[in-house]
């Protein structure tokens, strides 16, 4: 039997994997056909869209006003979307997963395979897809009609080699984090890059280290463009080209180290003792406790209400955001840490989920109890990202405070509200274990992202424009019909789960 | 289970104090009314139907065993004894506890180990067992869990998350929580798949206190052998549908064995 390998094979993996996993989104099921055109649909449009109306609107393209500032700040953006490739890759343990490691380890998935496929996953992420969104929007306004097809694709071009680099250090983290004492020179580094970070902050030269970051050819080639001038325009996208083909090779070395070496993390934690606690002092709470520690003790799940909590912060920490822009961050902190888990939150129950149903409890407590730790660390997460972006924000105004407010309470609300729905209607089987995991396949997780996405800036900038009027009572107004409709709507999901058939088919579906 | 083995379980059950009968157990030993009763069962999942028609009594004391190949409904049935399946059609009485209007009342009467898993990934055996004892009601658990954790020979690892559990380890956890609240109706599903005979002879001591108890026992299995020696009585189903009600006994040794095969074909 030939057993030699072409170097084609990993890319006809990926195909198959890629086939099988976005098949797991179940176009047969009833209703299923539309669920998927949606899922693939609505991201789709919006792409469509940030490409497309910006460079319809009045002042695009010109050499000054606003236009001009955008093409300004374009090379930040750039250098923010290339630092997001590398926390995402670094806090997804090297990148998702495109099978599970569970599911894939009877069958011969080459770590080249696995690459390739952490790279098709990368921007299956709430955070690639609002700054991609927001880097296409950008250089759509700023290059115009005339110059926009050549500015996008070199964007495009950038988002593809910014995600593959991204995934080069992702892994080669990993790789580190893996090794013998790793999760110590882990934490260095982590220590090593805050501290960093600060210094830059604290002496006022975050600004020099962003000017002097190679983003800024993507701006000067923007111009170019417009200039009619396509020499620089082509070295910038002949280097873009190189760098993309370059970091996915480059990528395949530190991944083969990293994936022939044991996840100590997960080890760690699965080996590990947990002191046991007294007895809870109601139903609701000793439910409420495993549910916490469900998510508290998985790898992905921990890191990432980490990242999420802590690197919106630091970013407007860093860059002294102003209170009305802090408006919008509960929306993409809420987002992430819900797609993280949220989206299939009877997940947490793995294979005990039968067992789970078997006890004599009333499902609107478990309903009720699963909620609130996820509404929980939704507001939890949030808070920590506005408690760091106000530190360097002022005093503010109480209009954008009560604005603030309303839109964390809003968003946590709408996104409980839509998990739940989520999580109900469509769950899925998912070990969350690997700190690569994510809780669904990956054309479902497009769609609840981009849904999550477009809803909590929505919201946020709805909020945003309430607190420029500048009376703090006109938030309250707005908010409250808003929470009062998903209060309700959150009420119409606990009845849908009260429904023994519902509860069943949950049930033995995460159990599978 | 050999000899030898019998042997080992009688001197274990000796080593543990003699269970309080069940308040449904009859005083003569034989129970007054069906544990469980369940009349015309089916189950569909659209339009697969994973039951079609399916009558059951176990009394107290009595142990049942549901035999059929992969996909003959037994899981299914389990479930749905256990409330977490709803029935599509039939009656099922649990404790005397109607399925359908008094679902928690049946729970709290019955114990219940799944065919997959069965644990929560990131809790420990002990909040497992904490968890249970909230919702139903004990008092003075942590003896009996303890002891129990010890006869399954998982006491070592009481604290530590059932994630790295191996699949043994994992059954044999299930049976303990299935068994610790000392049900009225014990539900057994796959409880020997995968378990080392240490595993299975404490298996064999929970079913035989529980019986001795007045508790009635399903246990759902393959090992046609394991079957005989903890049931009094077999149902054998195919495609769905019970195709035979029998003493286990009849289905012991090469003749038995013979008889089982026949009923699967």
């Amino acid at each position: 039997m030939p057993t030699g390998r072409s170097w084609t094979d990993p890319i006809a993996d990926v195909g198959s994997l890629v086939r099988f996993r976005f098949g797991a989104a179940r176009p047969d099921r009833p209703g299923g056909a539309r669920r998927t055109r949606l899922l693939i649909g609505i991201p789709a449009a919006i792409t469509l869209a940030v490409l497309l109306v910006p460079a319809a609107a009045a002042g695009a393209g010109s050499r000054e006003g606003y236009a001009l500032d955008l093409l300004v700040i374009l090379p930040t953006a750039a250098t923010a979307f290339l630092l997001l490739t590398i926390v995402s890759a670094v806090a997804s343990g090297g990148g998702r997963e495109l099978l599970s490691r569970e599911h894939g380890v009877a069958y011969p998935v080459s770590p080249v395979t696995d690459h390739l496929g952490a790279l098709l996953m990368a921007p299956l992420n709430i955070a690639w897809l609002v700054q991609g969104w927001l880097l296409l929007g950008l250089t759509s306004y700023g290059a115009g009609w005339r110059a926009l097809l050549p500015a996008e694709l070199l964007m495009l071009l950038f988002l593809a080699a910014a995600t593959a680099l991204g995934q080069v250090v992702g892994w080669s983290v990993e790789a580190v984090r893996r090794a013998r004492y790793g999760v110590v020179a882990y934490r260095g580094l982590v220590v090593a890059s805050l501290a960093l970070s600060a210094w830059l902050v604290a002496t006022d030269r975050l600004v020099d280290v962003l000017s002097a970051s190679p983003t800024v050819h993507l701006a000067v080639a923007v111009a170019r463009i417009q200039d009619g001038e396509a020499g620089y325009p082509l070295a910038v996208l002949g280097v873009l080209v190189a760098l993309l083909v370059a970091s996915v090779l480059a990528g395949i070395v530190p991944a083969t180290l990293a994936l022939r070496r044991p996840p100590r993390d997960e080890a760690r934690l699965e080996s590990g003792t947990h002191r046991p606690r007294g007895d809870a002092r109601s139903d609701l709470m000793a439910l409420a406790r495993v549910d916490l520690s469900s998510v508290l003790r998985s790898v992905p799940l921990r890191r990432g209400l980490l990242t999420l909590a802590l690197l919106p912060g630091l970013a407007a920490l860093g860059g002294a955001i102003a209170w009305d822009m802090l408006i919008l961050m509960p929306g993409l902190v809420a987002s992430g840490a819900a797609l993280l888990f949220g989206v299939n939150a009877w997940c947490l129950d793995g294979r005990g989920a039968l067992w789970r149903g078997s006890l004599p409890v009333d499902p609107d407590l478990a309903f009720v109890s699963r909620a609130g730790v996820l509404a929980g660390l939704l507001m939890a997460a949030s808070a920590v990202t506005i408690a760091l972006g106000s530190l360097r924000a002022g005093l503010p105004s109480a209009a954008v405070l009560v604005a603030l407010l309303c839109a964390w309470l809003v968003v946590t609300l709408q996104v409980t509200t839509a998990s739940m729905r989520w999580s109900a209607r469509a769950p899925y089987a998912a070990d969350m274990r690997s700190a690569r995991a994510t809780p669904a396949p990956p054309a479902v997780m497009v769609g609840y992202s981009a849904r999550l996405a477009l809803s909590t800036t929505l919201l946020g900038l709805l909020f945003s424009t309430v607190a420029v009027f500048g009376v703090w009572w006109l938030s309250v107004v707005v908010a409250a019909p808003l929470l009062a409709w998903w209060w309700r709507r959150l009420g119409q999901v606990r009845r849908q789960w009260s429904e023994p058939t519902t509860r069943s088919r949950v049930a033995v579906t995460v159990a599978a | 289970m050999t000899d030898h083995q019998s042997t080992d379980a009688a001197a274990t059950a000796e080593s543990h104090p003699t269970p309080e009968p069940h308040p449904d157990a009859h005083p003569s030993g034989h129970g007054v009314g069906g544990l469980v009763e369940v009349r015309g069962l089916r189950v569909r999942f659209g339009a697969v139907e994973a039951v079609s028609g399916i009558d059951l009594d176990a009394r107290p004391g009595q142990a049942t065993a549901l035999l059929g190949r992969n996909g003959a409904g037994k899981s299914t049935t389990m479930r749905v004894l256990a409330g977490v399946v709803p029935p599509t059609e039939g009656t099922v009485h649990v404790a005397g506890h109607d399925l359908r209007t008094d679902r928690l009342a049946a729970q709290h009467r019955l114990g219940y180990c799944p065919d997959v898993g069965g644990l929560v990934p990131r809790a420990t055996p002990w909040e497992h067992l904490q968890l249970a004892a909230r919702l139903r009601r004990l008092d003075d658990w942590e003896d009996r869990a303890r002891d129990l954790l010890e006869r399954f020979e998982l006491g070592a690892v009481t604290h530590r998350v059932t994630a790295g559990f191996s699949h043994g380890m994992g059954r044999r956890m299930s049976v303990v929580l299935a068994a610790f609240h000392r049900p009225a109706v014990l539900l057994l599903d796959e409880p020997f798949d995968g378990v080392d005979p240490l595993g299975v002879e404490a298996t064999m001591d929970v079913i035989a206190d529980a019986r001795a108890a007045g508790a009635c026992v399903l246990v759902s299995t393959h090992l046609r052998e394991l079957a005989i020696e903890a049931c009094t009585t077999a149902l054998v189903l195919r495609g769905g549908a019970q195709v035979a009600d029998v003493s286990a006994q009849e289905l012991a040794g090469e003749d038995g064995a013979r008889a089982y095969r026949s009923l699967l074909d």
